[in-house]
């Protein structure tokens, strides 16, 4: 939620914002009328995967970074479940 | 052999029995406290009754295979389902918005200079944000004062890029920050961005990355500290923002 706050004044004064949120909070980014967000099948407090999952942190960068292209709202979920290390 | 122990009044016995919702409270930042867990406050007496007999079998099938993936789904599933319910109905959800603020990007994002902002708590050791002055609070003190944090506002740290990883601190008082202890790119992903540059998909960092911690006034940060730190960000010569929540 905070950081749903944060990216609506982020996109108010003119800037392309992207965020990451986990699914227990997959809700919120269409509530609060978020522009861009990724939704990770992990546990809270595990946004990007797995300390120590080096590549699905990256993979979750990238595919959050690739939303940035929409000029329309879009909430996607990635595809791949959480996996620990 | 009693169900009662000798000289133990039926009265005695009432007083301290524990009821299911005080127990499921009690995670909840209470006598049982556990960030991962704290979610079971929302959960209904029938709920939680469902959730102890599915984490018991899930526990029961690794005792057999040795693989925890039927425990950490049961604790997933779980998390995702009190975390709905604990927002109540949509309709009264008090930051809900229908319009969507929205931006298109002037260039790609390989021209671009982006700025990573994380909800996170992460902070560079010597630079502490001090929340209520005091010097060196520890996670377990922040998770005993969420009660303050919820009434504050937040407060901005800010992260050179090329910071020394073993510099970087980490505290909130609303999730567990172990995995992030462990390793820093769970949530905040300086080196994969760094990377990223490195690899021409990012066309620059801005030197300095943000992080708070989200467990704060929401009231406040909606009015008056977002639209700050949005024009801080705007001076700073972002032209893309990657946010990391918890």
């Amino acid at each position: 939620m905070s950081v749903g706050h944060v990216q609506r004044a982020i996109e108010q004064v003119g800037i392309p914002a992207v965020s990451v949120c986990v699914k227990a909070f997959g809700h919120i980014p269409e509530l609060m009328g978020l522009s861009r967000s990724l939704i990770t099948q992990h546990p809270m407090g595990r946004p990007l995967g797995a300390p120590g999952d080096g590549e699905r942190q990256r993979a979750v960068v990238e595919a959050a970074l690739a939303l940035l292209d929409s000029p329309d709202q879009v909430i996607v979920e990635f595809a791949e479940p959480y996996r620990p290390m | 052999m009693s169900e009662q122990p000798e000289g133990e009044t039926e009265t005695d016995s009432a007083a301290e029995t524990e009821t299911i919702e005080q127990l499921r409270q009690s995670f909840w930042y209470g006598s049982r406290s556990n960030l991962d867990f704290k979610y079971l406050k929302d959960l209904s007496d029938a709920e939680f009754g469902d959730f102890v007999q599915e984490m018991l079998a899930a526990v029961s099938a690794t005792m057999d295979t040795g693989d925890a993936a039927a425990v950490i789904d049961t604790a997933y599933r779980w998390q995702i389902q009190a975390y709905r319910g604990h927002l109540g109905d949509p309709n009264d959800f008090p930051h809900r918005y229908e319009d969507v603020p929205i931006n298109a990007m002037a260039k790609p994002l390989a021209q671009s200079r982006l700025t990573l902002v994380t909800s996170s708590g992460h902070f560079v050791d010597g630079d502490d944000p001090k929340p209520f002055g005091v010097e060196s609070m520890t996670q377990a003190e922040a998770e005993a004062r969420i009660g303050e944090f919820l009434r504050e506002a937040p407060s901005l740290s800010t992260i050179p890029v090329d910071v020394d990883v073993s510099q970087l601190r980490v505290r909130h008082g609303g999730y567990p920050t172990a995995s992030m202890r462990a390793d820093h790119q769970v949530g905040f992903p300086l080196g994969h961005l760094t990377d990223l540059v490195t690899d021409g998909v990012i066309g620059e960092l801005n030197p300095t990355a943000y992080s708070f911690s989200g467990a704060a006034s929401q009231v406040r940060l909606k009015k008056t500290v977002a639209p700050e730190w949005a024009q801080r960000l705007a001076d700073d010569g972002t032209e893309a923002v990657l946010l990391v929540p918890i």
